[in-house]
């Protein structure tokens, strides 16, 4: 599998760390307890897109959202973690 | 009285001299001589950071895997938003607008040069550096034989450079030079 590092190009994943779902979000800190239950430990295990946090970790150090399809790994997408960050914050502010 | 500092290579106490016949295919240095930063860029200030780059060393940062140089001094793309600075002589880089760490003594730069060395790092390194793929001015950050290293070609000799933590330069030695043992490998310390 090789994943393209939208910094430093197309790089085999052995450069890479894991790092778990991309989609889950931290709930407000006043959120139920319930919630913070659901954060931490329950997760989709998708047949299909899956979006997840990579780390090019023997790289440039950049924190990646990779879109893979977990039945083929083919890769659909990879994405600086920062720009989704950034963009989930204007959503949530606008 | 303070101790006097003294500039010392991680490698010459761990590592012996590889000397070649006459003519060698791959020729292995220590880079002695050079003045190294890490400059990372405070948030929503790299313009200036360029601006007093340029204006300093007239060097365009550059924001691809890229090394800029000018003069004595270079900046090697280090990932978005961070570069290492190189120097031959001593250059203050503390003054840039940026986070700046000094390396000089953090991070060893082993040379290799040659018309075998491409065939010599293709043993070590998975990625791509043939000339239509990497060229002089180029700039990776990769590892080499699971060694973080960060590696540019300074000329179409070619030469490379790679930077290395300090700790890992006498590993990453005797790794090329064992990938060099087949193509006449002269490495001299």
């Amino acid at each position: 599998m090789r994943i393209a590092c939208p910094h430093c190009g197309l790089r085999g994943v052995d450069e890479f760390a894991y790092f778990g779902d991309a989609s889950v979000t931290r709930p407000a800190a006043d959120a139920a307890e319930t919630a913070f239950a659901d954060y931490v430990y329950l997760r989709d295990n998708p047949a299909g897109a899956h979006r997840e946090l990579w780390s090019h970790a023997l790289g440039c150090q950049s924190w990646l959202v990779v879109t893979r399809d977990t039945r083929s790994h083919a890769i659909e997408t990879v994405e600086a973690a920062r720009d989704v960050a950034l963009a989930r914050t204007s959503e949530a502010q606008s | 009285m303070p101790e006097p500092l003294l500039a010392r290579s991680a490698l010459r106490a761990h590592v012996a001299p590889e000397i070649a016949a006459p003519a060698p295919g791959v020729v292995l240095r220590e880079r002695t001589d050079l003045t190294l930063a890490s400059v990372a860029a405070f948030k929503g200030r790299e313009a200036e950071l360029a601006d007093a780059v340029r204006s300093a060393y007239g060097i365009e940062l550059p924001t691809t895997p890229t090394r800029v140089a000018a003069g004595e001094v270079a900046f090697v793309w280090a990932g978005p938003g961070k570069w290492l600075a190189t120097a031959t002589g001593p250059v203050d880089f503390s003054t840039l607008p940026a986070a700046v760490a000094d390396q000089s003594d953090g991070r060893s730069v082993l040379s290799v040069s040659g018309e075998r060395a491409r065939e010599t790092l293709a043993t070590l390194i998975a990625i791509d550096l043939h000339p239509r793929a990497f060229t002089s001015g180029d700039a990776a950050l990769t590892h080499a034989a699971s060694i973080s290293v960060h590696l540019w070609q300074t000329d179409d000799a070619p030469t490379y450079e790679i930077a290395v933590f300090r700790s890992y330069a006498a590993t990453l030695w005797r790794w090329l030079v064992h990938a060099g043992q087949s193509r006449g490998i002269d490495a001299k310390l």
